[in-house]
């Protein structure tokens, strides 16, 4: 005899309003009083998931039922009010505001004038921090408080709104060992009171240690949901990465040349202060395609701008052909022959407003072919060199006069890589460089990283697609939390291994 | 293609006549409502203002300080910067103009004495702005007050007149620019103005540099990315406005009949600095719009005193009136701006 489930999704679709595809009918169901383990790589839909089951999204199709009783969410708030609360990865707090004011927002009172009960908050506030034995300064502005607080702040904040479901949206992203421990006692004494907690991540061993069954989802799929107690790391990495291979690039053998990257001991700080980047060392040589693959946010992003020359070095060195470019400003790198498809197309690597001509120049407006005199800019050649690299790859554009927004997303990304190799570089860093893009481009622009290769080029690919590392890396890198685990080729290991070295676990075997 | 450029430049130009519309009628109403005649009063406004050779004349030199200190406003829109430091920096170049007139008696060394002064009185809030990341709005306002005491101080100090206690030092009379027409305030004055905004329109579209200020306004993020020191571009942007302004002030007292010399409370030389930002909110941050909204300006200006001469209409209501309208005129630009800091 089966207890009805707390939770229970069927046949949920999500199709986004750009037409991708992120849920393709996935059932998932979650027992009462269990810590359900969500798991899988960038894009797999574990996120899209759940903020169907918090009331964010609504779902294009599929029932949601409670307790076994059929819901319907249009907001957040219908969510809460069915028992369901969300801590997201990013914390909604209000940073000059203190603990408890955090925790009330929105459930003030009645009315813009009425006066809000404080004393009676703060009794029934602590009256839960006492039963679930975790205490948080209620009175300081949380901006003065670490991460690993502020998000028991979150978790408080939801609990204060009766919730007897929790999802935590990969929960440990930010935190510190010592308080990813402090989280799990926290989740196991929720569970010891009959809460039911839904943990999102892509790591395998806090999956293993906290959760007592784990459903794996990849593309968009449920691929299967085993009790942790009988699964393994191998088992549940294979789930997450095992794949069909998809179109192969053509990529003749090549020895690769001499050095041109040379990264050593790089230490980086990400935005918010912490070491992002944990001494790397690494080398990238002509004719090579260097992958780094990984969960996102585990560095990649603070690597590849510390190359790039957009943030900050904090200790080691970078060198270039054998120069020492360490905290060169962007201008001196492309003058000497790097070139950038950064991850942010629309915020970094265009300037939305401009024209496509403006934006075909940007980064080497300064050359020769496009000044006059006094520093003038002779559009002709501009207008003449987006001509030029329209035709060459192919960008559907409606003039070199027209707004670059008037673009597409895949012809933005080639205009971005034509102007980039238009540089002619030896170093090409491409960071996301298929992103949102379509089928096509992304051939195109994959097929071009090769040929770049077959150049003699250096190329560092940094994606967040393990499929696109795995096929045009010589060789790769997997990234977690800041170290590289592993340098391999990608011919040479397994998916398991790779599932494992993502989750953050060397496989010595 | 052709088209899309043509819509470029119709559609702004349509939103601002049906400003000026509304204005005029809202206005009128409110004219109406006081117990004026709209229509006679509106008719001694275009009168007054390009009525006559004279009016025009009046016209076309109410816009000149107002032209420059617009430049000042949106060279710095341009690279994504709220600069409203132009009021003081206006006050400044018509000190340095009297003082370096006084000394040399030479107009070019007084031009150049302005904008000396204008660069020196830019730069503060351009460096607080990009070491300290202090907001320009703020640095501005306050650097306004501290021109403007200072200013006073000189005015009834060091500068004033022994001969005529309600102003300053005139600008002696081999200094003073060259009036277009006799018996006018027209002076070389507005040429330096339309030269201004044509250099300041080739630096915004057709230098490396301009290219660059416009590269940081947009985005600053993705400027950087393409090899743009975006903290440059802010200090040339703060510069090239502080010439602006500071030659606001320069060709004020050097080339408006019949003073030649900052009056006792500043009042010839007050309120440039502010009317500059409505000036190139109309024109809509562009050097060639905000000619043609200054001189929109300047009518006001020259055609509000027939306003009160002919229609009766006292001083007050006609301001009220002027505002209303400039506030009309001033909405889509306004609307923009907005739209493009809420975007942030």
């Amino acid at each position: 005899m089966e207890e009805v489930p707390i939770i229970d999704m069927k046949g949920i679709v999500k199709i986004y309003p750009d037409g991708t595809k992120a849920l393709k009918g996935v059932d998932f169901s979650v027992k009462q009083g269990e810590i359900h383990g969500l798991l899988g790589e960038n894009g797999a839909g574990k996120t899209t998931l759940m903020k169907i089951l918090s009331g964010m999204l609504p779902p294009t199709e599929g029932k949601i039922y409670v307790k076994g009783r059929e819901v319907q969410f249009k907001s957040p708030a219908d969510a809460l009010a069915n028992g369901i609360g969300m801590v997201h990865q990013h914390f909604t707090l209000v940073e000059v505001f203190d603990a408890l004011h955090n925790i009330i927002l929105g459930m003030e009172g009645h009315g813009h004038f009425s006066k809000i009960d404080v004393d009676n908050a703060r009794k029934k506030l602590q009256k839960l921090m006492d039963e679930l034995n975790f205490q948080v300064p209620l009175d300081v502005p949380v901006e003065n408080l670490p991460v690993g607080v502020q998000q028991r702040i979150e978790i408080l904040k939801v609990l204060y709104r009766n919730v007897d479901v929790l999802i935590l949206d990969e929960p440990t992203a930010v935190l510190t060992p010592i308080e990813v421990k402090e989280l799990f006692d926290v989740l196991r004494t929720l569970k010891e009171q009959g809460k039911t907690i839904i943990f999102i991540s892509h790591k395998l061993r806090e999956v293993m240690e906290i959760t007592d069954r784990v459903t794996v989802l990849r593309k968009g799929e449920v691929i299967g949901t085993v009790n942790t107690s009988e699964a393994t790391p191998q088992l549940l990495a294979r789930m997450m990465v095992g794949r069909d291979v998809v179109l192969r690039i053509q990529k003749p053998p090549k020895e690769p040349g001499e050095p041109i990257l040379r990264v050593e001991n790089l230490w980086v700080k990400g935005d918010r202060g912490e070491d992002a980047v944990k001494g790397l060392s690494f080398e990238v040589r002509a004719g090579e395609i260097f992958g780094i693959a990984g969960v996102e946010g585990n560095g990649q992003t603070e690597l590849i701008e510390a190359i790039t020359g957009l943030r900050k070095i904090e200790k080691g060195k970078i060198i270039l052909n054998g120069k020492d470019i360490t905290g060169r400003p962007p201008k001196e790198l492309y003058n000497l022959g790097v070139a950038h498809i950064p991850e942010d197309r629309t915020h970094m690597g265009l300037i939305l407003d401009m024209t496509v001509a403006e934006n075909a120049v940007l980064g080497l407006h300064w050359r020769e072919e496009f000044t006059g005199i006094l520093n003038s800019i002779r559009w002709s050649n501009v207008k003449e060199h987006a001509k030029k690299l329209i035709e060459k790859f192919d960008i559907v554009a409606p003039g070199v006069d027209a707004p670059v927004k008037s673009l597409s997303g895949g012809n933005q990304q080639k205009l971005i890589v034509a102007r980039e190799v238009s540089k002619n570089p030896e170093l090409i860093v491409a960071s996301q460089p298929t992103r949102g893009v379509d089928v096509a481009s992304t051939e195109y622009i994959r097929n071009y990283l090769v040929k770049l290769r077959n150049e003699n080029k250096a190329v560092l690919l940094v994606s967040a697609d393990l499929d696109e590392v795995l096929q045009l890396s010589d060789r790769m890198a997997i990234m977690y939390e800041g170290q590289f685990v592993g340098i391999v080729k990608p011919e040479e290991v397994t998916e398991e291994q790779i599932g494992l070295m993502m989750g953050g676990i060397k496989d010595e075997s | 293609m052709k088209a899309d450029k043509l819509s470029n430049i119709m559609k702004p130009l349509l939103e601002s006549l049906i400003a000026i519309i509304i204005g005029v009628v809202i206005g009128a109403v409110v004219l109406k409502v006081s117990g004026y005649s709209p229509v006679e009063a509106y008719a001694a406004l275009v009168k007054g203002a390009v009525g006559s050779i004279y009016g025009w004349s009046m016209t076309l030199s109410s816009a000149t300080p107002i032209i420059l200190t617009g430049l000042t406003f949106a060279i710095s829109a341009r690279t994504g910067i709220f600069n409203i430091g132009a009021e003081g920096t206006v006050y400044f170049g018509a000190i340095a103009a009297i003082v370096f007139t006084n000394m040399f008696a030479n107009p070019v060394l007084g031009l150049i004495g302005g904008i000396i002064a204008g660069i020196l009185w830019a730069l503060p809030a351009a460096l607080l702005k990009v070491y300290r990341g202090v907001h320009e709005v703020i640095s501005t306002i306050m650097l306004n007050w501290i021109a403007f005491y200072t200013a006073l101080y000189l005015v009834l100090g060091p500068l004033a007149n022994p001969n005529d206690p309600n102003k300053t030092l005139e600008v002696p009379a081999s200094a003073r620019l060259p009036l277009l027409m006799k018996g006018s305030e027209l002076s070389l004055a507005f040429i330096i103005a339309i030269v201004a905004a044509v250099i300041t329109y080739y630096i915004l579209w057709h230098t490396v540099l301009g290219f660059e200020l416009r590269a940081s306004g947009y985005n600053e993020r993705a400027a950087q990315y393409g090899g743009i020191n975006p903290k440059r571009a802010i200090i040339w942007s703060f510069v090239i406005g502080g010439i602006m302004s500071g030659l606001a002030g320069a060709t004020e007292v050097m080339g408006r009949p019949p003073s030649y010399a900052i009056s006792q409370g500043m009042a010839n030389i007050y309120g440039y600095g502010f009317d500059g930002i409505g000036v190139s909110l109309v024109g809509r941050n562009h050097p060639i719009g905000i000619i043609f909204s200054g001189i929109f300006f300047g009518a006001l200006k020259a055609g509000a005193t027939y306003m009160q001469i002919d229609a009766g209409v006292p001083l007050e209501m006609v301001k009220v009136v002027q505002g209303i309208i400039v506030v009309a005129v001033a909405v889509p630009g306004l609307w923009d701006l907005v739209k493009k800091v809420v975007r942030r």
